[in-house]
């Protein structure tokens, strides 16, 4: 034997055993079940001679016609194989017959499946035959193996047992530890996931989500005054970053812990409400209203007054983490299912410190190396001082935005940029010899003063939509003349649980692919998508065809938060694609930043097309 | 010990090799590690053994679940050996069921009970009988789904493998065994079993 073991291939080295069998060695299957096809009228008879000791399962049997439709067939009873303890089956010995009931055209496929007694059972076979010479087709020799590794390849079940489990039977992919933090522990450890996470955060400091905390920051600067050098601007800014980012692991591990609602949490009226009246205060002080500091009986404790504004921008800092909280990104929902599914805290805690701090970084370049181009003294100061305080109101607009009724936000950017464009100056009398920066500042403000009366006029039309206040005015008059198909917010059919999502996934007649959209009024990413993503024209064709449903989650029910939960979404924008049998196809699922390409890439997954 | 009915049976199994070889053509590439040592494929025994009984097996299959408690009697007696179930679901739709929902057990640490209580099963089974059994072990359908799911690339890699390795052998159905440097096709015998791991140690 030590011979062949030296042999290259496993194979070669094995040896069937020809003696060491209890009974006797199985036949090939074409021998131990001999099938041939006749005719009786136009009826086509099928017959299997057995070899003895083999018997066929009559509930096996199965003749299918062109395109796989079964065809009807009509077999004898059988013999009822009792096995005690191992249950009654139905077979044949000796013979078996199936007779198809006729006329039949073009070819039939006749399977088979039996064992041989005692020994072994055989996978099915197929077989196919031509129904005019009943010949059957020369290659199908070998089909019963192909038969089973079809079934095998398309595998019906994982699907099968969460059907009990939830009521809208969608099988979601899988969204484990095979995520983002998943992938980078295992590529280098902790180390490299705390470094991953912390470059991820550096690429998400550029989206809209970010955006706000460069003005905010910049405004706690400006109030610093004379004393700003380039190692405090290093120092408050570093501080801001840090308690943002402490604030947002915080935020994120109760998140986790709590189940995903408190995230939502932190979108309720009081919590918005909140901070947006942080910021009109951080407003009035930039308008020099009032000195912002902390209460004296702190202030005296904290060391010196340098230290009270370090106090203060990390409180900043914190209260910040609010307004990009709710921005859902691919690491942070990565990281919080994470955090759900393991149980593991730190480790989900110090990944999204990393990516606060990822986030933060480009603000601490921002505020080390901006602090030497702001002004120290002067009038200028004041006027920069004030530009920041319309920042701080904007945002706090912003943030009330959502809770007010449709057309009064509007209404009240249109009451901030007028009363911009009259602090700025737009309306003083400006004398023939004022400089160039004068002359720039007062067209700044006549724009803004412009831009408020259209925002007023938009408001009072209707419009929603600070970029298109005139949208509803321009509507009314070119009618429902509508260009090519362009996919925005309407086209979406809007669901609020997950008994909606399933009566519609049921309820559409032909079976079709499925984008299920996430999206809320205050998710800022969201109408970045609405507006630029998917009216773009290839998004429109590689959605054509698929069944478009969104679920807002501006308000939070508590059936929305139950179908996330089921979803396994995290906040909004999320995009889950389902293929036609409303399975989430692996690897298509999009959060947080969407663009029309990754739409289009997921969308023609979900169409199974090859790309 | 290279004798007359071994050389002969080798030669077989080399002839066999040669006949099947257009069909692997497919498959991927069957080594003595992949068929005996199979990282996602659960071990019963004693993993360290040294000699692994493979086996291809069925839930639905009737032979392979009478002969399941002889199999497990002997390797226990032996107290050396390795064995691998290998799931080589050819009874449609419940069998596939059934392989995945074990080995979606397993990677909960509940192989044994879940496959043990298959086992026990009555000849064909329905997926409701499947869940049935299933839950009677105390697992849920709920935590069984999750994990399949989670796992479910494992899984159907596996199963894919133990299928090409299946075919490469050119097994005709289930029960089939590798043992050592031979392979059995159909139900083995309490003799047979023993004696063919003594034949596999003493090579």
């Amino acid at each position: 034997m030590r011979f062949f073991l030296s042999a290259s291939c496993f194979l070669a080295t094995i040896a069937v055993s020809a003696v060491a069998l209890a009974i006797e060695t199985p036949l090939p299957m074409d021998q131990a079940f001999r099938m041939e096809a006749g005719r009786d009228g136009s009826d086509i008879a099928i017959r299997w001679q057995l070899e003895d000791g083999y018997y066929l399962y009559r509930e096996y049997l199965s003749v299918t016609g062109v395109g796989g439709k079964p065809l009807e067939m009509a077999t004898p009873p059988g013999v009822i194989k009792e096995d005690p303890g191992y249950g009654s089956t139905e077979v044949y010995y000796g013979t078996a017959t199936a007779t198809v009931a006729g006329p039949v055209t073009g070819s039939l496929n006749v399977t088979y499946q039996g064992c041989q007694d005692g020994g072994l059972c055989y996978p099915p076979t197929t077989v196919e035959i031509d129904a005019a010479t009943l010949e059957p087709k020369s290659d199908t020799g070998k089909s019963g193996l192909q038969t089973a590794l079809q079934s095998q390849a398309a595998f019906p079940l994982v699907s099968k047992a969460p059907k009990a489990a939830d009521s809208s039977s969608i099988r979601i992919s899988d969204q484990s530890t095979n995520g983002v933090v998943g992938s980078l522990l295992d590529r280098g450890g902790v180390l490299f996931l705390i470094v991953g996470f912390l470059g991820l955060g550096v690429l998400l400091a550029f989206t809209p989500c970010v955006f706000p905390m460069y003005p905010i920051l910049a405004a706690t600067l400006t109030r610093e005054g004379e004393s700003l050098s380039t190692g405090r601007g290093f120092a408050l800014s570093s501080t801001y970053v840090l308690a943002l980012a402490a604030a947002f692991s915080l935020f994120g591990v109760v998140a986790a812990w709590w189940g995903q609602s408190f995230q939502i949490a932190l979108q309720s009226t009081t919590a918005t409400l909140l901070v947006a009246a942080i910021f009109v205060a951080l407003a009035l002080s930039s308008f020099g209203l009032f000195e912002l500091q902390l209460p004296s009986f702190l202030r005296n404790r904290v060391a010196a007054h340098r230290g009270g504004s370090l106090m203060s921008s990390a409180a900043l800092g914190f209260s910040s983490a609010l307004v990009i909280g709710p921005c859902v990104t691919a690491p942070l929902a990565g990281a919080l299912l994470y955090i759900a599914q393991t149980g593991d805290v730190v480790l989900g805690a110090t990944a999204l410190f990393a990516l606060g701090v990822g986030k933060g970084i480009p603000l601490i370049l921002m505020g080390t190396f901006g602090s030497g181009l702001l002004p120290r003294a002067g009038q200028w100061m004041e006027r920069v001082r004030q530009v920041f305080g319309f920042l701080f109101v904007a945002t706090a607009v912003w943030l009330v935005d959502r809770l007010l009724p449709a057309g009064a936000g509007l209404l009240l950017w249109s009451v901030l940029a007028i009363t911009f464009a009259v602090f700025i100056g737009a309306f003083d009398q400006m004398r023939p010899e004022a400089g160039g920066a004068a002359r720039l500042a007062k067209s700044a403000g006549m724009l803004a003063g412009l831009y408020g009366v259209i925002l007023g006029i938009g408001g009072l039309s209707g419009a929603t939509d600070p970029l298109k206040p005139l949208a509803t005015i321009a509507a009314a008059r070119s009618g429902d003349a509508t260009p090519a198909r362009v996919i925005g917010k309407d086209s979406f059919q809007s669901i609020a649980s997950a008994a909606d999502l399933s009566s519609l996934l049921k309820a559409d007649g032909p079976a079709a692919p499925t984008l299920v959209y996430f999206t809320a009024d205050w998710c800022v990413t969201c109408r970045v998508i609405e507006r630029s993503v998917l009216p773009d024209a290839t998004v429109a064709d590689a959605l054509d065809g698929v069944r478009l449903v969104s679920v807002d989650l501006s308000e939070i029910t508590e059936a929305n938060q139950s179908l996330m939960k089921e979803l396994q979404v995290v906040g909004p924008p999320t995009m889950l694609f389902l293929d036609r049998d409303n399975q989430e196809v692996q690897d298509t699922r999009l959060v947080g930043e969407i663009t029309a390409d990754t739409v289009t890439v997921s969308a023609s997954s979900a169409k199974g097309q090859l790309r | 010990m290279i004798t007359r009915r071994n050389l002969l049976a080798a030669a077989a199994g080399t002839a066999a090799f040669a006949a099947i070889l257009p069909r692997m053509a497919f498959s991927q590439e069957i080594t003595e590690k992949s068929v005996f040592y199979d990282p996602d494929a659960p071990v019963l025994g004693n993993p360290k053994g040294d000699v692994t009984v493979v086996e291809f097996f069925d839930y639905q299959c009737p032979y392979c679940k009478k002969i399941h408690p002889m199999v497990e009697k002997v390797v226990r007696e032996d107290g050396n050996v390795r064995l691998v179930l290998k799931d080589w679901p050819v009874f449609g739709g419940a069998s596939i069921f059934a392989a995945q929902a074990v080995l979606g057990a397993a990677q909960i640490g509940k192989y044994e009970p879940a496959m043990e209580a298959l086992m026990k099963t009555t000849g064909k089974l329905t997926e409701e009988e499947v869940e049935k059994a299933l839950t009677s072990t105390g697992l849920t359908m709920q935590e069984i789904a999750a994990a399949v799911n989670k796992h479910s690339a494992k899984i159907s890699g596996l199963l894919d493998r133990n299928y090409s390795q299946a075919l490469a052998f050119n097994f005709a159905g289930t029960p089939s065994f590798v043992i050592g440097r031979t392979t059995f096709a159909g139900v083995l015998d309490e003799k047979g079993l023993k004696g063919a791991i003594a034949e596999a140690r003493a090579a």
